[in-house]
């Protein structure tokens, strides 16, 4: 049951936007949200949807399971939603008790949701496309000059990689602690919140216990192998950017060129 | 020959947060040799972890000394030689798996001794295809079975060129087919690549195909010799809480009938032929 839940979605594929510099994608990711802040008219929402556009059918994603990444987050557009119908105030259309809703509200909220479902898709469009490992990679390049500032970026890297791997371990020693738990009558199912939340402590205790004994194992295991920080590594699988990452920052710059013309 | 692994009276201590001490290794003298297959045996507790631990600097000795092909243990600025040289499996496979894809957890030991990118790539492939896991190179690793995840930690240190590998427990999480699949890489790589084994199990069957047997005992070697040497005291072997090959214990049970059979026989092949040769 728990083991079902996937983290990092990604689909692998030879598509142009997978084969892209991880590096380039962030960056592009980033500039495509700031975009996203900077549109103030409707209209402006047709480059936006224009760049997802390219960027979607160059990825042969298909919509469907973009948008199925939206279910989670369904909760937070609504009650974005909400709030914007009901707080803006200005012309009243409709009047409920002390509620109004106003023709603002409803003009905002819309803006809003739109925006925020821009937000989710394209994240999702970085995370269908880039594997977990390159996703590390690419962070850990772009963090690279913030060294000399303290930024750990080698280790926040390392930090990324190794609770990648352990996710799916760890999901599955849950599975495990709960069917042994639940086979001498533990039960995780029924009661208030209250009561759900004591069944778990003795779910999470020896999964914690569990977790400092595999850490420590890692530990020795990394340096039977020889690891000593990332200062003298050298990496099998090197970044390189290629001439389609080029093309991809023209048609990305282009776009922000756009976005911050429409606001005139 | 020349020697690979040399101890000399290797004493460690630790001490429990309870602040009782114990003599986890006391006075340990061990020579391996180069491209021998070693076994260590001895019951829960006796020590094995700890030496093999010795083995690669992971501990340092409290007193005594440790060569590695000539180094001794202590020097720090030779840790990274040490630890290349001799490479370690441990018991427990997803607790020494790094990275999300299995050529990538390969590729980490190259990686981390700076090893120039076009031939990490060149010594994981082939690390891989030594252990024949060269066809899930893109798979993640919590979809392996046991058997195969250990290859793959397997495959991690080939990767580093080590002369040595030192295996502790590596079968013991495994099934039976798991665990031939990795005996047999274990004895392909000994015998093909003449790397230096020294594998350290409670299964007693894993000990027979070894050049040497070494049983430990509260931190001490207390038998040491060929299979056939130390396994045919079987009772001795049961005074240290150990078993023998389940055919070396029939063997015991009959010749004590008064059945005349040698007491050196392993394997079901050797029993076949000395119980046709009784009639
Ligand atoms: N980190 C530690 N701190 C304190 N005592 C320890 C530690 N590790 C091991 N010991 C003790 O040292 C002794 C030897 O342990 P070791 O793990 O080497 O045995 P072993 O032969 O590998 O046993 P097993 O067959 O169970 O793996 C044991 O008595 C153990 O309790
Ligand atoms: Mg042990």
């Amino acid at each position: 049951m728990i083991k079902d839940i996937t983290i990092g979605q990604y689909i692998p594929a030879d598509t142009p936007v997978h084969n892209l510099d991880p590096r380039s994608k962030i960056i592009i990711t980033f500039v495509f949200i700031t975009a996203l802040f900077l549109v103030n008219t409707f209209f402006g929402y047709i480059y936006i949807l224009a760049f997802m556009g390219i960027a979607l059918g160059l990825s042969k994603i298909s919509p469907k399971y973009l948008f199925r990444g939206l279910k989670p987050l369904v909760f937070i557009i609504v009650l974005t939603a909400i709030l914007n119908i009901f707080m803006t105030e200005g012309e009243i259309i409709y009047k409920l008790w002390k509620l109004t809703i106003t023709k603002e509200g409803l003009i905002q909220a819309a803006f809003m949701c739109i925006r925020l479902v821009f937000l989710i898709t394209g994240a999702s469009l970085l995370t269908l496309t880039t594997s977990p490992i390159a996703l590390t990679d690419g962070i850990e390049k772009l963090l690279n000059p913030f060294k000399k500032i303290g930024v750990p970026a080698h280790e926040l890297a390392m930090m990324m990689t190794i609770a990648l791997r352990f996710i799916p371990t760890l999901l599955e020693e849950t599975d495990k602690i709960m069917k042994a738990q639940m086979a001498r009558g533990a039960d995780f199912e029924s009661g208030n919140m209250i009561a759900r939340a004591k069944a778990m402590v003795p779910l999470l205790v020896p999964l914690f216990i569990s977790a400092f004994r595999r850490a420590d194992e890692l530990a020795m295991a990394m340096e039977a192998r020889c690891y000593r920080g990332g200062d003298k590594r050298t990496r099998m699988k090197q970044l390189k950017f290629e001439m389609r990452d080029i093309y991809a920052s023209i048609i990305t710059i282009a776009f922000g060129g756009l976005i911050i013309w429409s606001r005139f | 020959m020349t020697n690979m692994i040399k101890t000399e009276s290797v004493k460690h201590e630790y001490t429990s947060h309870t602040g009782k001490s114990i003599m986890a290794l006391n006075g340990i003298d061990i020579s391996i040799e180069k491209g021998e297959f070693v076994a260590i045996l001895g019951h829960n507790g006796s020590g094995k972890s700890t030496l093999a631990k010795h083995f690669n600097a992971l501990l340092l000795p409290n007193s005594g000394t440790i060569m590695v092909k000539n180094i001794d243990t202590k020097n720090e600025e030779m840790l990274w030689e040490i630890r290349q040289i001799a490479g370690m499996v441990f018991q427990n496979p997803d607790n020494q798996i790094v990275a999300t894809i299995v050529e990538e957890d390969v590729a980490f030991g190259p990686e981390n001794l700076a090893v120039e990118s076009k031939e990490i790539r060149k010594r994981v492939d082939e690390a891989l295809k030594a252990v024949d896991m060269y066809e899930y190179r893109k798979h993640g690793p919590h979809l392996l079975s046991g058997g195969q995840k250990q290859r793959i930690a397997i495959a991690g240190i080939i990767a580093m060129k080590p002369e040595c590998i030192i295996l502790d427990e590596p079968t013991a999480m495994l099934d039976p087919s798991g665990r031939k699949e990795v005996i047999d890489t274990i004895m392909k790589l000994n015998q093909e690549e003449g790397i230096t084994i020294v594998l350290i199990t409670h299964y007693m069957d894993e000990a027979v195909n070894a050049d040497r047997v070494y049983v430990m005992e509260d931190g001490m070697l207390v038998m040491d010799g060929t299979p056939k040497d130390v396994f045919s005291q079987v009772e001795k072997m049961k005074s240290l809480g150990l078993d023998v090959p389940q055919v070396t214990e029939i063997c015991h049970e009959l010749r004590k009938e008064g059945i005349k059979l040698p007491a050196d026989i392993l394997t079901v092949e050797e029993m076949v032929v000395e119980l046709c040769r009784l009639k």
